[in-house]
């Protein structure tokens, strides 16, 4: 097989992976060739508008496995190809060469046996690394169910480290993908953390779930995340609006891909990384889902009016990321500025603070922007609505066109 | 009349101008490289002051390095008025000293802070949207069209980060080149460098249908989204870009 063709069905069969990121490691170029940015750098973007910044691919699509929602299950009648690892090295070389790439992304289907399969992915990554001296960005999935000698050894070769827990509960993961145990994900998890330092997958792991493949309420999958950030220290969990490849009469038939709640579920992931709120403050058993008509701070402010209007000169900084349309940058820039002047409404314009939702729910040196006639919450939830729709309707023609 | 007075058109030169102005108490409208063309009610002013460079330090010591970069980032920017947005950002840093960058209501440190910003965001992206192409005899070459002055920065990165490689960045906006030895790179102007008539090497074409194909691939065409990608890669930078420049 030729290897352009190779390189399309290994590459078609991982594009469903959600991650691409290529931050948080700080690799220098001893006498090789690359480095990473701790910043991690996007190269392009795809026909999707999701980021391109590493060569994501797969080791192989071969699989002993029959998950319901994969494209690659053993089942289906698909093209199968395997990449040696020079093959591997040879593309990433080359394209990182010509600053295509960030580095390279390798996961793998399961072939003969996990263990198998492991050592495939670490005698290709050694090559690149001791062979060629490749100093570039490497994300890899463990393989779960593999032996802690292998993923010991992979961790050291690697600057990120992975495993999918694919469905966030039990049920579901029984459900579709009967060969997988979620403990063997577990454990992979507590490895890494246990071994995660500045030489053994110095760019933490991630995780990522298929959302909409399965029945479970946004509750239970926030309440999944925050367990697994609060556990594992994960930088980052992945949600997957769930792409109908297969047919099978355990999975909906959806006619799109669930894209808003999937948005909704990463704006309500920043707000528990970063601007501590929790999951009780935004959905409870009463309310399990998100709204879809708006996100989820500006729903968890209109739900809190008595909170609001906030004064900004005064009010902390926890106080100031409560505001919907004021984000971690924002409030910074305001706890910064304010002890130099008093921030008048043009100011907040001058610093860059943008005002457009964020104007109902402040007051700036004693004044309410708008008419304060008009602080109610019937009054702003239409605008903030009306606002947020022409947002999603153009969103929705973009879709409609496929 | 209004007086415009004239500086080389270096960094260096337009620092040394502005503390003179300042020093001296002169009455500025505007201060501009020897290029312009003043308009009928502008009075132009040569001033020969020695290029000190000491000012860098000084500039350093009394407001901090971020002052510095950030007013060099300003410099480096297209902005039509960024000599005197520099004059009058120079003269409240005299007054605020290191706090200059936390008066955002000031309107010359909000343009500073702005236009710094967008000059290094160009530079980050750069750092992915550069595509090189590789030559006969190993060489590296890339060119690109940035809005900025962003050479000087972009080699930093690529001097770590391809190390080990020959390679040439043409910016075809400003006909400058940064040519890259192994060892360090110099800045020069097209007139200067001759770049023989080098093919592309016999892999070139090949390794670039793989990557075409691997563009084309990873998308997932259920979620297409266009104007996403626009946003983040906007179309001014795709002539240069391998996989989205047959698309224009």
């Amino acid at each position: 097989m030729e290897l352009q063709e190779k390189l399309k069905i290994l590459a078609d069969s991982a594009k469903y992976d959600a991650s691409c990121s290529s931050s948080g490691s700080n690799r220098k170029n001893e006498k090789g060739i690359g480095n990473t940015a701790i910043s991690g750098i996007c190269h392009s973007f795809a026909s999707d508008g999701r980021c391109i910044s590493l060569l994501k691919i797969l080791m192989t699509n071969c699989c002993i496995f029959d998950c319901k929602y994969c494209l690659n299950r053993k089942s289906n009648n698909v093209k199968r190809a395997i990449f040696t690892p020079e093959e591997i090295c040879t593309i990433t070389l080359n394209f990182y060469r010509r600053n295509y790439i960030e580095g390279l992304f390798l996961s793998s289907g399961i072939v003969k046996s996990p263990d198998y399969t492991m050592e495939l992915l670490i005698k290709t990554i050694s090559l690149l690394r001791h062979k060629y001296h490749f100093n570039g960005y490497i994300h890899a999935k463990a393989i779960p169910g593999s032996s802690p000698k292998l993923l010991k050894e992979l961790g050291f070769l690697v600057d990120r480290l992975s495993a999918n827990i694919e469905l966030p509960t039990e049920n579901g993961l029984k459900l579709l993908a009967p060969n997988k145990e979620s403990k063997n994900v577990r454990e992979i998890m507590e490895y890494v953390q246990k071994k995660h330092s500045r030489n053994y997958a110095p760019a933490g792991q991630s995780t990522q779930m298929i959302i909409g493949a399965t029945k479970e309420t946004d509750l239970e999958i926030m309440s999944k995340s925050s367990s697994l950030y609060n556990n594992y220290q994960l930088k980052r969990v992945f949600y997957s609006a769930y792409v109908p490849v297969n047919k099978d009469n355990l999975l909906p038939s959806l006619e799109h891909p669930p894209l808003v709640r999937e948005n909704r579920l990463y704006q309500a992931d920043w707000l528990l990384r970063y601007y501590d709120f929790k999951v009780t403050d935004l959905l409870d058993q009463q309310n399990p889902n998100f709204n879809i008509l708006l996100d989820p701070k500006a729903d968890w402010a209109l739900r809190h009016l008595e909170e609001f209007p906030k004064e900004v000169n005064t009010c902390s900084y926890y106080d100031l990321l409560k505001i919907p349309g004021i984000g971690v940058k924002s409030a910074k820039r305001i706890i910064a500025s304010r002890h130099h002047f008093t921030i008048h409404l043009e100011d907040l314009k001058r610093m860059g603070v943008v005002l457009k939702r964020a104007k109902y729910f402040i007051l700036c040196n004693g004044k309410y922007v708008t008419n304060k006639e008009f602080f109610n919450k019937d009054f702003i939830e239409k605008n903030v609505i009306l606002e947020e729709k022409s947002v999603l309707t153009t969103n929705k023609e973009q879709l409609r066109l496929f | 009349m209004k007086n415009v007075y004239m500086y080389d058109g270096d960094f260096l030169s337009l620092l040394n101008t502005i503390v003179y102005l300042l020093k001296n108490h002169l009455q500025v409208e505007n201060i501009k490289n020897e290029n312009y063309n003043p308009s009928l009610f502008e009075n132009t002013i040569h001033l020969s002051i020695p290029k000190q460079e000491i000012i860098i330090e000084q500039i350093v010591s009394s407001f901090g390095s971020f002052v510095l970069r950030s007013m060099y980032d300003v410099f480096l920017s297209e902005e039509e008025n960024k000599e005197i947005i520099l004059y009058y950002f120079f003269r409240n840093a005299l007054k605020y000293r290191h706090k200059i960058m936390y008066h955002r209501n000031l309107k010359c440190v909000s343009e500073v802070l702005r236009i710094s910003a967008f000059v290094r965001h160009e530079i980050h992206k750069m750092k992915g949207f550069l595509r090189f192409k590789e030559l006969e005899k190993n060489i590296l070459y890339a060119e690109m069209e940035p809005t900025n002055d962003i050479l000087f920065f972009l080699s930093l990165h690529f001097r770590k980060r391809l190390k080990s490689e020959f390679w040439i960045i043409k910016d075809n906006k400003r006909k400058i080149l940064s040519i890259y030895d192994k060892k360090k790179f110099v800045i020069v102007k097209e007139e200067e460098f001759q770049l023989q008539n080098l093919k592309e090497s016999k892999e070139e074409k090949n390794i670039k249908i793989l990557w075409k194909t691997f563009y084309k691939t990873i998308g997932i065409k259920e979620r297409k989204n266009d104007r996403c990608r626009r946003n983040f890669m906007p179309k001014k930078y795709w002539k240069y870009i391998t996989e989205v420049s047959e698309e224009l």
